[in-house]
Protein backbone atom coordinates (compact mmCIF):
# COMPACT_ATOMS: atom_id res chain seq x y z
CA UNK A 1 0.00 0.00 0.00
CA UNK A 2 2.91 2.17 0.75
CA UNK A 3 4.27 2.45 -2.43
CA UNK A 4 1.20 4.19 -3.58
CA UNK A 5 2.07 7.53 -1.87
CA UNK A 6 3.41 9.70 -3.72
CA UNK A 7 7.58 10.08 -3.26
CA UNK A 8 7.07 13.89 -1.79
CA UNK A 9 4.69 12.43 0.86
CA UNK A 10 6.53 9.76 2.35
CA UNK A 11 9.46 11.99 2.19
CA UNK A 12 7.84 14.66 4.04
CA UNK A 13 6.44 12.52 6.62
CA UNK A 14 9.52 10.62 7.43
CA UNK A 15 11.53 13.78 8.20
CA UNK A 16 8.68 14.94 10.47
CA UNK A 17 8.68 11.91 11.99
CA UNK A 18 12.28 12.15 12.32
CA UNK A 19 11.80 15.59 13.94
CA UNK A 20 10.11 14.61 16.62
CA UNK A 21 11.90 11.66 17.48
CA UNK A 22 15.24 13.84 17.47
CA UNK A 23 13.10 16.20 19.94
CA UNK A 24 10.70 14.05 21.73
CA UNK A 25 12.59 10.64 22.45
CA UNK A 26 14.88 10.23 25.03
CA UNK A 27 17.40 10.98 21.99
CA UNK A 28 17.05 14.77 23.37
CA UNK A 29 19.68 13.80 26.31
CA UNK A 30 22.12 13.04 24.24
CA UNK A 31 22.20 16.67 22.95
CA UNK A 32 22.02 17.71 26.83
CA UNK A 33 24.75 20.20 27.07
CA UNK A 34 25.24 23.51 27.78
CA UNK A 35 28.87 23.66 26.05
CA UNK A 36 29.71 24.05 23.10
CA UNK A 37 28.11 26.98 22.26
CA UNK A 38 26.95 26.94 19.10
CA UNK A 39 26.17 30.84 17.75
CA UNK A 40 26.39 32.57 20.99
CA UNK A 41 23.45 29.97 22.06
CA UNK A 42 23.72 26.88 24.79
CA UNK A 43 24.31 23.81 22.73
CA UNK A 44 21.02 22.20 24.35
CA UNK A 45 19.11 25.20 23.06
CA UNK A 46 20.76 25.40 19.66
CA UNK A 47 20.07 21.78 19.19
CA UNK A 48 16.29 22.61 20.01
CA UNK A 49 16.21 25.71 17.60
CA UNK A 50 17.86 23.68 14.60
CA UNK A 51 15.72 21.34 15.40
CA UNK A 52 12.25 23.30 15.12
CA UNK A 53 13.37 25.23 12.19
CA UNK A 54 13.80 22.22 10.16
CA UNK A 55 10.50 21.35 11.48
CA UNK A 56 8.89 24.53 10.45
CA UNK A 57 10.90 24.68 6.57
CA UNK A 58 9.17 20.96 6.52
CA UNK A 59 5.27 22.31 6.95
CA UNK A 60 6.50 25.30 4.04
CA UNK A 61 7.32 22.56 1.51
CA UNK A 62 4.66 21.03 2.91
CA UNK A 63 2.40 23.95 2.20
CA UNK A 64 3.73 24.73 -1.18
CA UNK A 65 2.87 20.35 -2.03
CA UNK A 66 0.06 20.68 -0.62
CA UNK A 67 1.26 17.98 1.89
CA UNK A 68 2.36 15.68 -1.16
CA UNK A 69 -0.80 14.77 -1.86
CA UNK A 70 -1.34 15.07 -5.66
CA UNK A 71 -4.25 17.99 -6.14
CA UNK A 72 -7.05 16.83 -7.95
CA UNK A 73 -6.34 18.65 -11.03
CA UNK A 74 -2.74 16.96 -11.19
CA UNK A 75 -4.48 13.50 -11.19
CA UNK A 76 -7.09 14.26 -13.88
CA UNK A 77 -4.68 15.82 -15.66
CA UNK A 78 -2.27 12.58 -15.94
CA UNK A 79 -5.42 10.31 -16.75
CA UNK B 1 1.92 56.22 36.04
CA UNK B 2 -1.22 57.98 33.98
CA UNK B 3 0.66 56.51 30.98
CA UNK B 4 0.58 53.06 32.43
CA UNK B 5 -3.36 53.79 33.25
CA UNK B 6 -4.04 55.40 29.37
CA UNK B 7 -2.19 52.69 27.86
CA UNK B 8 -4.61 49.70 29.40
CA UNK B 9 -7.91 52.02 28.59
CA UNK B 10 -6.54 51.97 25.32
CA UNK B 11 -6.16 48.38 25.67
CA UNK B 12 -10.05 48.22 27.33
CA UNK B 13 -11.35 50.50 24.68
CA UNK B 14 -10.18 49.24 21.51
CA UNK B 15 -11.72 45.29 21.67
CA UNK B 16 -14.69 47.31 22.23
CA UNK B 17 -15.20 49.10 19.03
CA UNK B 18 -14.07 45.86 17.06
CA UNK B 19 -16.39 43.95 18.68
CA UNK B 20 -19.27 46.72 17.77
CA UNK B 21 -17.72 46.88 14.16
CA UNK B 22 -17.95 42.84 14.14
CA UNK B 23 -21.31 42.96 15.34
CA UNK B 24 -22.48 45.11 12.20
CA UNK B 25 -21.41 42.92 9.78
CA UNK B 26 -23.31 39.60 11.49
CA UNK B 27 -26.29 37.97 10.80
CA UNK B 28 -28.71 36.85 13.49
CA UNK B 29 -28.56 33.41 12.94
CA UNK B 30 -26.93 30.84 15.98
CA UNK B 31 -24.59 29.71 12.70
CA UNK B 32 -22.95 32.71 12.82
CA UNK B 33 -22.93 33.81 16.36
CA UNK B 34 -21.30 30.52 17.23
CA UNK B 35 -18.90 29.68 14.34
CA UNK B 36 -19.29 32.64 12.01
CA UNK B 37 -21.32 30.74 9.39
CA UNK B 38 -17.99 28.95 8.27
CA UNK B 39 -17.04 31.48 6.67
CA UNK B 40 -13.67 32.97 8.65
CA UNK B 41 -10.59 34.05 6.57
CA UNK B 42 -6.91 33.44 6.70
CA UNK B 43 -5.78 36.09 8.63
CA UNK B 44 -8.61 35.91 11.07
CA UNK B 45 -8.32 32.15 11.45
CA UNK B 46 -4.69 32.34 11.77
CA UNK B 47 -4.39 35.18 14.42
CA UNK B 48 -7.60 33.57 16.45
CA UNK B 49 -6.17 30.05 16.50
CA UNK B 50 -2.65 31.32 17.86
CA UNK B 51 -3.72 33.90 20.29
CA UNK B 52 -6.09 31.32 21.37
CA UNK B 53 -3.79 28.71 21.86
CA UNK B 54 -1.29 31.26 23.64
CA UNK B 55 -2.60 31.87 26.75
CA UNK B 56 -1.57 33.00 30.18
CA UNK B 57 0.13 30.40 30.54
CA UNK B 58 2.68 30.77 27.44
CA UNK B 59 3.36 34.71 28.70
CA UNK B 60 3.72 34.27 32.55
CA UNK B 61 3.96 30.30 32.84
CA UNK B 62 7.18 30.08 30.19
CA UNK B 63 9.45 32.83 31.98
CA UNK B 64 8.25 30.93 34.98
CA UNK B 65 9.57 27.93 34.18
CA UNK B 66 12.63 29.22 32.61
CA UNK B 67 13.50 31.44 35.48
CA UNK B 68 12.63 28.02 38.13
CA UNK B 69 13.26 24.60 36.26
CA UNK B 70 15.64 25.71 33.75
CA UNK B 71 15.35 24.50 29.89
CA UNK B 72 12.45 22.01 30.07
CA UNK B 73 9.42 24.54 28.92
CA UNK B 74 11.63 24.89 25.45
CA UNK B 75 9.82 21.64 24.48
CA UNK B 76 7.62 24.23 23.84
CA UNK B 77 8.92 24.45 20.31
CA UNK B 78 8.37 20.65 19.46
CA UNK B 79 4.77 21.43 21.18
CA UNK B 80 3.91 23.95 18.69
CA UNK B 81 4.66 21.82 15.77
CA UNK B 82 2.56 19.26 16.73
CA UNK B 83 -0.18 21.32 17.21
CA UNK B 84 0.11 23.00 13.87
CA UNK B 85 0.50 19.02 12.63
CA UNK B 86 -2.83 18.25 14.26
CA UNK B 87 -4.38 21.23 13.30
CA UNK B 88 -3.80 19.80 9.76
CA UNK B 89 -4.46 16.16 9.97
CA UNK B 90 -6.79 16.24 12.44
CA UNK B 91 -8.80 19.91 11.72
CA UNK B 92 -9.40 19.41 8.60
CA UNK B 93 -10.88 16.02 8.91
CA UNK B 94 -13.09 17.79 11.41
CA UNK B 95 -13.74 20.82 9.36
CA UNK B 96 -14.86 18.47 6.39
CA UNK B 97 -16.96 16.34 8.23
CA UNK B 98 -18.23 19.52 10.30
CA UNK B 99 -19.54 21.16 6.93
CA UNK B 100 -20.91 18.16 5.43
CA UNK B 101 -23.19 17.12 8.68
CA UNK B 102 -23.34 20.43 10.18
CA UNK B 103 -21.70 20.18 13.37
CA UNK B 104 -21.08 22.94 15.70
CA UNK B 105 -19.94 21.52 18.92
CA UNK B 106 -17.52 19.07 19.60
CA UNK B 107 -20.45 16.76 21.27
CA UNK B 108 -22.19 16.83 17.38
CA UNK B 109 -19.30 15.20 15.59
CA UNK B 110 -18.64 12.31 18.41
CA UNK B 111 -22.11 11.96 19.41
CA UNK B 112 -22.91 11.55 15.78
CA UNK B 113 -20.11 9.13 15.01
CA UNK B 114 -20.79 7.19 17.94
CA UNK B 115 -23.99 7.50 17.54
CA UNK B 116 -25.18 7.44 21.44
CA UNK B 117 -26.46 9.51 23.52
CA UNK B 118 -24.29 8.94 26.83
CA UNK B 119 -20.84 9.48 25.21
CA UNK B 120 -22.31 12.94 24.10
CA UNK B 121 -23.23 14.27 27.05
CA UNK B 122 -19.86 12.72 28.85
CA UNK B 123 -17.49 14.70 26.25
CA UNK B 124 -19.95 17.93 26.73
CA UNK B 125 -19.08 17.38 30.50
CA UNK B 126 -15.31 16.85 30.04
CA UNK B 127 -15.26 20.05 27.84
CA UNK B 128 -17.09 21.71 30.22
CA UNK B 129 -15.43 20.70 33.96
CA UNK B 130 -11.72 21.09 32.34
CA UNK B 131 -12.49 24.44 30.70
CA UNK B 132 -13.29 26.30 33.67
CA UNK B 133 -9.82 25.82 35.71
CA UNK B 134 -8.05 26.84 32.47
CA UNK B 135 -10.30 29.72 32.02
CA UNK B 136 -9.56 30.92 35.72
CA UNK B 137 -5.95 31.18 35.24
CA UNK B 138 -5.92 33.28 32.30
CA UNK B 139 -8.17 35.70 34.02
CA UNK B 140 -5.98 35.21 37.45
CA UNK B 141 -3.01 36.28 34.91
CA UNK B 142 -4.86 39.00 32.86
CA UNK B 143 -5.65 40.64 36.32
CA UNK B 144 -2.61 40.31 37.45
CA UNK B 145 -0.60 42.00 34.93
CA UNK B 146 -3.17 44.67 34.61
CA UNK B 147 -2.98 45.43 38.49
CA UNK B 148 1.06 45.75 37.89
CA UNK B 149 0.99 47.71 34.55
CA UNK B 150 -1.67 50.14 36.58
CA UNK B 151 1.13 50.68 39.14
CA UNK B 152 -1.18 49.73 41.23
CA UNK B 153 -4.11 51.91 41.17
CA UNK B 154 -6.38 49.27 39.37
CA UNK B 155 -6.36 46.90 42.27
CA UNK B 156 -6.54 42.69 41.22
CA UNK B 157 -10.60 42.49 41.89
CA UNK B 158 -11.28 45.51 39.68
CA UNK B 159 -9.06 44.38 36.89
CA UNK B 160 -10.62 40.61 36.77
CA UNK B 161 -14.14 42.51 36.56
CA UNK B 162 -13.59 45.28 33.84
CA UNK B 163 -11.35 42.43 31.88
CA UNK B 164 -14.91 40.04 31.86
CA UNK B 165 -17.38 43.38 31.59
CA UNK B 166 -15.65 43.67 27.96
CA UNK B 167 -15.22 40.40 27.08
CA UNK B 168 -19.34 39.76 27.87
CA UNK B 169 -20.49 42.84 25.97
CA UNK B 170 -17.99 42.47 22.90
CA UNK B 171 -18.71 38.68 22.99
CA UNK B 172 -22.73 39.16 23.88
CA UNK B 173 -22.85 41.60 20.44
CA UNK B 174 -20.68 39.98 18.04
CA UNK B 175 -20.09 36.42 18.85
CA UNK B 176 -17.49 34.39 17.31
CA UNK B 177 -16.19 36.97 14.64
CA UNK B 178 -15.91 39.53 16.97
CA UNK B 179 -13.70 37.38 19.23
CA UNK B 180 -11.73 36.38 16.38
CA UNK B 181 -11.24 40.32 15.14
CA UNK B 182 -9.87 41.44 18.62
CA UNK B 183 -7.80 38.31 18.79
CA UNK B 184 -5.95 39.65 15.30
CA UNK B 185 -4.75 42.98 17.67
CA UNK B 186 -4.00 41.01 21.27
CA UNK B 187 -2.17 38.08 18.57
CA UNK B 188 0.13 40.74 16.81
CA UNK B 189 0.58 42.23 20.47
CA UNK B 190 1.25 38.91 22.55
CA UNK B 191 3.78 38.16 20.00
CA UNK B 192 6.08 41.45 19.85
CA UNK B 193 5.31 41.16 23.52
CA UNK B 194 6.79 38.14 24.27
CA UNK B 195 10.01 38.71 22.10
CA UNK B 196 10.57 42.35 22.88
CA UNK B 197 10.25 42.08 26.19
CA UNK B 198 12.69 39.76 26.13
CA UNK B 199 15.44 41.06 24.18
CA UNK B 200 14.96 44.56 25.88
CA UNK B 201 16.12 42.98 29.71
CA UNK B 202 18.97 40.97 28.06
CA UNK B 203 20.70 44.11 27.35
CA UNK B 204 21.46 44.52 31.07
CA UNK B 205 23.36 41.57 30.65
CA UNK B 206 24.91 42.23 27.36
CA UNK B 207 22.93 40.77 25.19
CA UNK B 208 21.58 37.23 24.78
CA UNK B 209 24.65 35.70 24.25
CA UNK B 210 26.47 37.53 27.24
CA UNK B 211 23.42 36.86 29.36
CA UNK B 212 24.10 32.41 28.65
CA UNK B 213 27.74 32.74 29.18
CA UNK B 214 26.94 34.38 32.55
CA UNK B 215 24.77 32.23 33.17
CA UNK B 216 27.38 29.22 32.33
CA UNK B 217 29.35 30.48 35.09
CA UNK B 218 27.10 31.24 37.68
CA UNK B 219 24.38 28.44 37.10
CA UNK B 220 25.20 26.29 34.77
CA UNK B 221 22.36 23.73 35.94
CA UNK B 222 19.88 26.33 34.03
CA UNK B 223 20.99 25.26 30.55
CA UNK B 224 20.45 21.53 30.85
CA UNK B 225 18.10 18.92 32.16
CA UNK B 226 16.70 18.28 34.71
CA UNK B 227 17.41 22.08 35.95
CA UNK B 228 18.67 23.66 39.26
CA UNK B 229 16.02 22.00 40.88
CA UNK B 230 16.55 18.33 39.48
CA UNK B 231 13.01 18.01 38.59
CA UNK B 232 12.19 18.94 35.14
CA UNK B 233 13.88 15.42 33.23
CA UNK B 234 13.35 13.66 30.36
CA UNK B 235 9.62 12.78 31.82
CA UNK B 236 8.32 16.34 32.10
CA UNK B 237 9.92 17.41 28.89
CA UNK B 238 7.73 14.12 26.87
CA UNK B 239 5.03 15.04 29.06
CA UNK B 240 4.49 18.92 28.39
CA UNK B 241 4.80 18.01 24.96
CA UNK B 242 1.62 15.47 25.00
CA UNK B 243 -0.21 17.00 26.96
CA UNK B 244 -0.14 20.75 26.54
CA UNK B 245 -0.76 20.08 22.55
CA UNK B 246 -3.52 17.88 22.73
CA UNK B 247 -4.74 19.32 25.49
CA UNK B 248 -5.16 22.51 24.02
CA UNK B 249 -6.01 21.68 20.64
CA UNK B 250 -9.23 19.21 22.16
CA UNK B 251 -10.88 22.27 23.57
CA UNK B 252 -13.59 23.75 22.76
CA UNK B 253 -12.67 27.11 21.54
CA UNK B 254 -9.98 25.78 19.49
CA UNK B 255 -12.66 23.00 18.31
CA UNK B 256 -15.18 25.66 17.14
CA UNK B 257 -11.79 27.26 15.08
CA UNK B 258 -11.42 24.38 13.08
CA UNK B 259 -15.30 24.25 11.90
CA UNK B 260 -15.42 28.08 11.49
CA UNK B 261 -12.73 28.01 8.56
CA UNK B 262 -14.02 28.96 5.25
CA UNK B 263 -11.49 27.20 2.94
CA UNK B 264 -9.61 23.70 3.07
CA UNK B 265 -6.51 24.98 1.52
CA UNK B 266 -6.08 27.23 4.96
CA UNK B 267 -5.51 23.88 6.95
CA UNK B 268 -2.17 23.29 4.89
CA UNK B 269 -0.68 26.80 5.51
CA UNK B 270 -1.49 26.31 9.58
CA UNK B 271 1.15 24.34 10.56
CA UNK B 272 3.52 26.46 9.38
CA UNK B 273 2.23 29.39 10.56
CA UNK B 274 1.74 28.07 13.95
CA UNK B 275 5.09 26.62 14.04
CA UNK B 276 6.53 29.52 13.15
CA UNK B 277 5.42 31.37 15.32
CA UNK B 278 7.31 29.66 18.35
CA UNK B 279 10.04 32.08 18.03
CA UNK B 280 8.54 34.06 20.47
CA UNK B 281 9.50 31.96 22.83
CA UNK B 282 12.87 32.81 22.95
CA UNK B 283 11.71 36.05 24.47
CA UNK B 284 10.82 33.97 27.20
CA UNK B 285 14.10 32.07 27.58
CA UNK B 286 15.61 36.15 27.77
CA UNK B 287 13.30 37.05 30.54
CA UNK B 288 13.39 33.82 32.47
CA UNK B 289 17.30 33.47 32.54
CA UNK B 290 17.87 37.19 32.89
CA UNK B 291 15.49 36.83 35.93
CA UNK B 292 17.66 33.97 37.28
CA UNK B 293 20.91 36.81 37.35
CA UNK B 294 19.27 40.30 37.95
CA UNK B 295 16.09 39.19 40.44
CA UNK B 296 16.83 35.78 41.71
CA UNK B 297 15.25 35.70 44.65
CA UNK B 298 11.27 36.19 43.39
CA UNK B 299 8.93 33.64 45.44
CA UNK B 300 6.31 33.78 43.01
CA UNK B 301 7.94 32.77 39.51
CA UNK B 302 4.55 33.80 37.24
CA UNK B 303 5.26 37.36 38.51
CA UNK B 304 9.01 37.16 37.14
CA UNK B 305 8.01 38.91 33.59
CA UNK B 306 6.01 41.71 35.52
CA UNK B 307 8.87 42.36 38.48
CA UNK B 308 11.50 42.14 35.67
CA UNK B 309 10.11 44.97 33.43
CA UNK B 310 8.70 47.03 35.81
CA UNK B 311 12.29 47.08 37.70
CA UNK B 312 14.20 47.06 34.73
CA UNK B 313 12.14 49.16 31.70
CA UNK B 314 10.41 52.49 31.13
CA UNK B 315 7.23 52.20 32.60
CA UNK B 316 5.34 52.99 29.10
CA UNK B 317 7.18 50.22 27.65
CA UNK B 318 6.52 47.70 30.65
CA UNK B 319 2.69 48.77 30.70
CA UNK B 320 2.79 48.26 26.85
CA UNK B 321 4.14 44.85 27.28
CA UNK B 322 2.20 43.98 30.31
CA UNK B 323 -1.52 44.77 28.52
CA UNK B 324 0.24 42.78 25.95
CA UNK B 325 0.26 39.76 28.31
CA UNK B 326 -3.05 40.83 29.74
CA UNK B 327 -4.10 40.32 25.87
CA UNK B 328 -2.72 36.34 25.71
CA UNK B 329 -4.95 35.95 29.12
CA UNK B 330 -7.89 37.59 27.24
CA UNK B 331 -7.56 36.07 23.70
CA UNK B 332 -7.77 32.99 25.28
CA UNK B 333 -10.53 33.75 27.71
CA UNK B 334 -12.75 35.24 25.42
CA UNK B 335 -12.66 32.74 23.33
CA UNK B 336 -12.90 30.35 25.87
CA UNK B 337 -16.04 32.06 27.27
CA UNK B 338 -17.62 32.02 24.05
CA UNK B 339 -17.21 28.24 23.24
CA UNK B 340 -18.67 27.29 26.84
CA UNK B 341 -21.40 29.46 26.22
CA UNK B 342 -21.52 27.33 22.90
CA UNK B 343 -21.59 24.15 24.35
CA UNK B 344 -24.00 25.02 27.12
CA UNK B 345 -26.75 26.39 24.74
CA UNK B 346 -26.47 23.51 21.80
CA UNK B 347 -25.53 20.66 23.72
CA UNK B 348 -27.24 21.30 27.05
CA UNK B 349 -30.45 24.00 26.32
CA UNK B 350 -31.27 23.14 22.78
CA UNK B 351 -30.82 19.12 22.65
CA UNK B 352 -32.84 18.85 25.82
CA UNK B 353 -34.31 21.36 27.18
CA UNK B 354 -36.01 22.92 24.03
CA UNK B 355 -35.41 21.16 21.05
CA UNK B 356 -37.76 23.84 19.22
CA UNK B 357 -35.97 26.83 20.00
CA UNK B 358 -35.90 29.33 17.69
CA UNK B 359 -32.32 30.74 16.16
CA UNK B 360 -33.38 34.61 18.23
CA UNK B 361 -33.76 31.83 21.46
CA UNK B 362 -30.78 30.03 20.73
CA UNK B 363 -28.80 33.17 20.44
CA UNK B 364 -30.05 34.55 23.81
CA UNK B 365 -29.69 31.93 25.63
CA UNK B 366 -25.77 31.55 24.67
CA UNK B 367 -25.67 35.19 25.78
CA UNK B 368 -26.71 34.91 28.91
CA UNK B 369 -24.74 31.45 29.77
CA UNK B 370 -21.77 33.95 28.78
CA UNK B 371 -22.56 36.14 31.56
CA UNK B 372 -23.20 33.08 34.16
CA UNK B 373 -19.92 31.23 33.14
CA UNK B 374 -17.94 34.92 33.31
CA UNK B 375 -19.11 35.43 36.74
CA UNK B 376 -18.19 32.01 37.96
CA UNK B 377 -15.02 32.43 36.57
CA UNK B 378 -14.51 35.68 38.59
CA UNK B 379 -14.92 34.22 41.61
CA UNK B 380 -12.97 31.37 40.93
CA UNK B 381 -10.11 33.88 39.66
CA UNK B 382 -10.98 35.67 43.37
CA UNK B 383 -11.28 32.74 45.64
CA UNK B 384 -9.02 30.45 44.02
CA UNK B 385 -5.11 30.19 44.08
CA UNK B 386 -2.44 28.27 42.25
CA UNK B 387 0.62 28.01 39.98
CA UNK B 388 -0.39 28.93 36.82
CA UNK B 389 1.20 25.93 34.87
CA UNK B 390 0.08 23.18 37.23
CA UNK B 391 -3.25 24.07 37.04
CA UNK B 392 -3.44 24.72 33.48
CA UNK B 393 -1.98 21.35 33.11
CA UNK B 394 -3.81 19.44 35.44
CA UNK B 395 -7.03 21.16 32.87
CA UNK B 396 -5.31 20.30 29.76
CA UNK B 397 -4.66 15.87 30.64
CA UNK B 398 -8.77 16.34 30.85
CA UNK B 399 -9.50 17.53 27.74
CA UNK B 400 -6.47 15.64 25.68
CA UNK B 401 -8.53 12.47 26.79
CA UNK B 402 -10.58 13.36 23.55
CA UNK B 403 -8.21 13.34 21.44
CA UNK B 404 -8.29 9.11 21.37
CA UNK B 405 -12.36 8.73 20.24
CA UNK B 406 -11.70 11.90 17.64
CA UNK B 407 -8.96 9.97 15.69
CA UNK B 408 -11.40 6.92 15.67
CA UNK B 409 -14.13 9.21 14.52
CA UNK B 410 -12.47 10.59 11.22
CA UNK B 411 -9.83 7.41 10.73
CA UNK B 412 -10.92 3.92 12.08
CA UNK B 413 -14.37 2.73 11.08
CA UNK B 414 -14.34 -0.08 13.25
CA UNK B 415 -13.98 2.73 16.55
CA UNK B 416 -16.88 1.30 18.89
CA UNK B 417 -19.02 3.58 20.91
CA UNK B 418 -18.47 1.23 23.89
CA UNK B 419 -14.64 1.55 23.11
CA UNK B 420 -14.94 5.22 23.19
CA UNK B 421 -17.03 5.56 26.45
CA UNK B 422 -14.88 2.77 28.24
CA UNK B 423 -11.73 4.93 27.04
CA UNK B 424 -13.01 8.32 28.01
CA UNK B 425 -13.74 7.02 31.56
CA UNK B 426 -10.79 5.09 32.34
CA UNK B 427 -8.26 8.14 30.83
CA UNK B 428 -9.86 10.54 32.60
CA UNK B 429 -10.01 8.49 35.98
CA UNK B 430 -6.23 7.68 35.61
CA UNK B 431 -5.68 11.61 34.77
CA UNK B 432 -7.83 12.51 37.89
CA UNK B 433 -5.79 9.87 40.15
CA UNK B 434 -2.95 10.47 39.73
CA UNK B 435 -3.20 14.03 39.91
CA UNK B 436 -4.96 13.79 43.07
CA UNK B 437 -3.14 10.65 45.18
CA UNK B 438 0.17 11.56 46.55
CA UNK B 439 1.16 8.22 46.51
CA UNK B 440 0.67 7.64 43.11
CA UNK B 441 2.38 10.96 41.68
CA UNK B 442 3.71 10.79 38.21
CA UNK B 443 5.04 7.20 37.55
CA UNK B 444 8.23 7.25 35.61
CA UNK B 445 7.96 10.67 35.98
CA UNK B 446 5.33 11.30 33.42
CA UNK B 447 2.42 13.30 34.05
CA UNK B 448 -0.83 11.86 35.01
CA UNK B 449 -1.92 12.92 31.06
CA UNK B 450 0.20 11.10 29.61
CA UNK B 451 -0.64 8.33 31.34
CA UNK B 452 -4.36 8.81 31.33
CA UNK B 453 -4.07 8.53 27.28
CA UNK B 454 -2.02 5.28 27.40
CA UNK B 455 -4.81 3.77 29.37
CA UNK B 456 -7.76 5.67 27.11
CA UNK B 457 -6.04 4.19 24.23
CA UNK B 458 -5.18 0.83 24.87
CA UNK B 459 -8.84 0.78 25.79
CA UNK B 460 -10.37 2.10 23.22
CA UNK B 461 -8.47 -0.47 20.54
CA UNK B 462 -8.97 -3.32 22.73
CA UNK B 463 -12.88 -2.79 22.82
CA UNK B 464 -13.23 -1.85 19.35
CA UNK B 465 -11.51 -4.80 17.97
CA UNK B 466 -13.24 -7.11 20.15
CA UNK B 467 -17.06 -5.93 19.65
CA UNK B 468 -18.69 -5.00 16.12
CA UNK B 469 -20.84 -1.84 15.43
CA UNK B 470 -24.89 -2.78 14.29
CA UNK B 471 -25.35 0.82 13.45
CA UNK B 472 -24.79 -0.16 9.73
CA UNK B 473 -25.90 3.25 8.29
CA UNK B 474 -24.04 5.87 10.36
CA UNK B 475 -21.12 3.56 9.92
CA UNK B 476 -21.50 3.50 6.17
CA UNK B 477 -22.37 7.47 6.08
CA UNK B 478 -18.94 8.24 7.41
CA UNK B 479 -17.34 5.99 5.12
CA UNK B 480 -18.59 7.97 2.41
CA UNK B 481 -17.51 10.78 4.25
CA UNK B 482 -14.40 9.39 4.38
CA UNK B 483 -14.43 8.93 1.05
CA UNK B 484 -15.20 12.15 -0.08
CA UNK B 485 -12.62 13.61 1.75
CA UNK B 486 -10.17 11.59 0.22
CA UNK B 487 -10.96 11.99 -3.09
CA UNK B 488 -10.89 16.08 -2.70
CA UNK B 489 -7.97 16.51 -0.83
CA UNK B 490 -6.09 13.00 -1.16
CA UNK B 491 -6.70 11.10 -4.40
CA UNK B 492 -3.61 8.95 -3.97
CA UNK B 493 -5.70 6.84 -1.03
CA UNK B 494 -8.40 6.78 -3.48
CA UNK B 495 -7.91 3.30 -4.88
CA UNK B 496 -7.67 2.01 -1.38
CA UNK B 497 -10.76 3.67 -0.35
CA UNK B 498 -12.55 1.68 -3.48
CA UNK B 499 -11.20 -1.57 -2.33
CA UNK B 500 -12.08 -0.65 1.07
CA UNK B 501 -15.97 0.35 -0.10
CA UNK B 502 -16.58 -2.88 -1.93
CA UNK B 503 -15.61 -4.96 0.75
CA UNK B 504 -18.44 -3.67 2.78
Amino acid sequence: MLSKYPQMKKWLYSMLILVFLILETPFILMANAAEPFVLGLPFFLFWNLLWWLIGTILFFIAYLTDWGSKSVKAKSKSK
Amino acid sequence: MTVGVLIIAAFMIIPLVVGFFAASKSTKTSEDFFIQGRGMGAVAVFFTVAATWWSSFAFLGSNATFYTSGPVYLTALAWNLLFGFMYYWVGKRVWYLGKRFNYITPSDLLGDFYNNEKLRMVVAAILLIFTIPYLQIQLTGGAYLIEVASGGVIPFWFAALIFYFIIVIYVWVGGIRAVAWTDIIYGALLFFGMLFAGIYISQYLGGPTGLFKSLLENSPEHLTLPGPLGTSGYGQWFSLFIVTAIGAFMGPQIWLRMYAVKSGKLFNLMPFLLGFAAIAYMGSVLTGFSGVLLEPDVANADQILPIMLTKYAPFALASLILAAGAAAAMSTANSQIHAISTIVTLDIYQRYANPNASQDKIVKVGRISLVVFSLIAYVMALTVPGVLVTIGIAALAGTAQLIVPTIGAISWRRSHPTAAMWGLIGGVATALLITFIPAFSAPLGFHAGVWGLLVNSILFILISLKLKRTDEKVVKRFDEARFDYNQEYHPELIDDSIETRKSI
